[in-house]
């Protein structure tokens, strides 16, 4: 690897090159041209960023879709990391559980988001499987509350949290674990003190796909979640569609510098880069 | 561009919700045919028109896009996906893909307050028979529909709500409700929330927003969505997810097709139009001024209504629909009176105050 650095060789530039050029033209260009529009529109200025501050609409929306991806986030893990575990230590499982991580991994956000409203809805399978067991007098509201939201983002986003941590875990020795239990470690101590510690690095890496892409939710929360559940990209297609596209742009670039700002700040971790690194043991 | 593609599988949404229905419209064989038009009309080369798709796409093709064809000579070219957004876009960078969209007044003088986007009618070519209200300087409304109260028949013994008086008494008329909201560039129903407040229906213009924004706080609670696209509500009345909510009144014929029993109140309603625009620079002006004035004559007109729960704004087109089908247009006399004409000009100019003042209020 090394020899092949410093020989300069270009095979890797060239290589890339195309995806390079399509993402300069097609993602860059664009983003760039759109912030502009919120230092420049209607001439140049950072009033709509000195604003924000005093903005009750941007705060709340902000706060309420952190505050989401936060749940998110503490939801997958919670959930993920169990499942993880079976994927490697449990090789039988591992096709049937990887399918079932999978499948609905390939399924339409859109889809999923509207069997969501299926299951959840005042007379939904939940609702009516409970009062049909006798277990509600009236149904629940859970469709359209931030519990929807919650659980139906939780879902989407669980194969995110698990891949790296799967990843993560594959990645420890096996005989660090016999060499624990070896010295008197019971299986709980050895989980506690070798396995969980070693695969922090997925479980960050995991923690910051998943809170990155929750930052983003538009379809689900505009689709199960509660009245006044508004996040910031629903805020800023409804600024767009309503021609502030000054204000819109300033928001955008509040979401884009939020998630850079967290992944430059996760990178910093230690070995927290060998978690997107594929099988480098 | 993430956004809007996002925006687009919202709208997929819709389709896919309204495919299963079938949308009602009357026999096509009792459709008026138009058969000659004015010389000035005709032409030659093509139009490229946007259009909101769908089923209304469908109908537009049949009312007045082919026999367009066939009577002047000009090719029509249909594209989904008008959005002022695009507009606004295209005239920007130049490059101006449509020669007329299908919009309303608000979404047009709304971006003609910002700059130069759009093209003058030439009244000269429209007929004596769209009235005055439909028509001005920048477009011609040409489809009128109305947004207006409607409810499950199944929810409260029998009893049927008639205002919007009823609509805020969740007491008489128990469950949950859902209605506009701002999320797809749309502009809250004040008009309702200030009815229900007791506001006379000829009295609304100028809105008083705090007024409405304190009648709106008492039905809050009770609403759980604020819908942002037409399908939207069909789904809740549908799923039973509300007792009550407000509506497109198209939408409503497709759900009782499908055999919901739900009903539309027209009281109190809002008459709503759309209207078509010329975007500035459009390659074929020329045939789209002359399509604006021949989709807006009378047989055409009927022949939309005829074929999707819309009326008219050509009060000739009268002549051509049946009374049983006047039942369910917006434009039909008897109902129409029970409409409140939308006030686009007033929205326009205020809602740049009153759009952030109406999120600050749904988010305390």
């Amino acid at each position: 690897m090394r020899a092949v650095q410093k020989t300069m060789n270009p095979m890797p530039l060239l290589l890339t090159a195309p995806l390079v050029l399509f993402m300069l033209a097609f993602y860059a260009v664009p983003v760039v041209s759109m912030l502009m529009r919120s230092v420049s529109d209607p001439t140049w200025t950072v009033a709509n960023y000195a604003a924000l501050p005093d903005d009750p609409v941007f705060l709340k929306v902000f706060w309420n879709t952190l505050v989401t991806s936060l749940i998110v986030t503490v939801g997958t893990l919670l959930m993920g990391y169990p499942v993880a575990l079976a994927l490697v230590r449990a090789p039988k499982w591992a096709p049937v559980i990887l399918i079932l991580i999978l499948l609905p991994f390939w399924t339409s956000v859109l889809v999923r988001s509207y069997a969501w409203m299926v299951l959840l809805g005042r007379h939904g399978l939940i609702n009516e499987s409970l009062l049909a067991a006798g277990l509600l007098d009236r149904p629940l509201r859970i469709l359209n509350t931030p519990l929807a939201t919650q659980i139906a983002m939780t879902h989407i986003l669980l194969p995110y949290m698990i891949l790296p941590i799967a990843n993560a875990l594959r990645q420890i020795d096996p005989s660090l674990a016999r060499a624990a239990s070896g010295l008197g470690a019971s299986p709980f101590a050895t989980f506690r003190q070798v396995t969980l510690p070693l695969s922090m690095p997925g479980v960050a890496a995991g923690m910051l796909l998943v809170f990155v892409l929750a930052l983003g939710f538009y379809i689900t929360p505009a689709m199960v979640g509660g009245p006044r559940e508004i996040t910031l990209s629903m805020l800023i297609s409804q600024q767009v569609d309503q021609l502030n596209w000054a204000y819109a742009a300033t928001l955008s670039a509040v979401l884009l510098a939020t998630a850079l700002g967290l992944i430059a700040v996760c990178y910093r971790l230690p070995g927290i880069r060998s978690a997107f690194r594929m099988n480098a043991r | 561009m993430r956004k809007s593609s996002r925006r687009a599988a919202l709208g997929l949404l819709g389709a896919g919700l309204a495919a299963p229905f079938i949308r009602p419209s009357f026999a096509q064989a009792a459709w008026p045919e138009q058969t000659s038009v004015p010389d000035i009309l005709k032409g030659t080369g093509e139009v490229r028109i946007a259009t909101f798709g769908g089923t209304m796409q469908e109908t537009q093709t049949k009312a007045y896009f082919e026999p367009f064809e066939k009577a002047t000579g000009i090719k029509v070219r249909a594209f989904p996906g008008s959005d002022p957004t695009k507009i606004k876009a295209m005239v920007e960078t130049g490059n101006v893909e449509w020669d007329m969209a299908q919009l309303s007044r608000g979404s047009i003088m709304n971006l003609q307050k910002m700059g130069d986007y759009f093209e003058k009618i030439d009244y000269s070519l429209v007929d004596d028979g769209v009235g005055k209200e439909y028509r001005f300087e920048y477009g011609l409304e040409m489809l009128v529909w109305a947004q207006v109260l409607a409810y499950r028949t199944d929810a409260f013994k029998g009893a049927a709500p008639a205002s919007w008086a009823d609509f805020w008494d969740t007491r008489k008329f128990p469950g949950e409700r859902a209605m506009y909201g701002t999320g797809s560039g749309g502009w809250p129903e004040m008009e309702f929330a200030l009815m229900a407040a007791g506001v006379p229906p000829d009295q609304l213009y100028p809105l008083d927003v705090d007024k409405a924004l304190a009648s709106y706080g008492k039905i809050k609670k009770d609403v759980v969505k604020w819908w942002d696209t037409g399908a939207v509500p069909i789904q809740l009345l549908t799923d039973r997810e509300v007792t009550m909510t407000t509506v497109w009144n198209g939408r409503m014929a497709a759900l009782q097709a499908a055999g919901v029993p739900a009903q539309i109140s027209w009281n109190q309603g809002l008459l709503k139009r759309d209207a078509w625009g010329i975007p500035k620079g459009a390659k074929n002006k020329a045939n789209a001024l002359k399509f604006v004035a021949y989709s807006t004559m009378a047989i055409p007109q009927a022949r939309i209504a005829l074929g999707i729960p819309y009326g008219s704004v050509n009060v000739e087109s009268n002549k051509y629909i049946p009374p049983e089908r006047q039942t369910v247009l917006p434009s039909s006399p008897d109902i129409k009176k029970n409409l409140v004409n939308y006030n686009y000009d007033w929205w326009i100019a205020n809602r740049e105050v009153v759009i952030p003042k109406f999120n600050k209020w749904l988010l305390s």
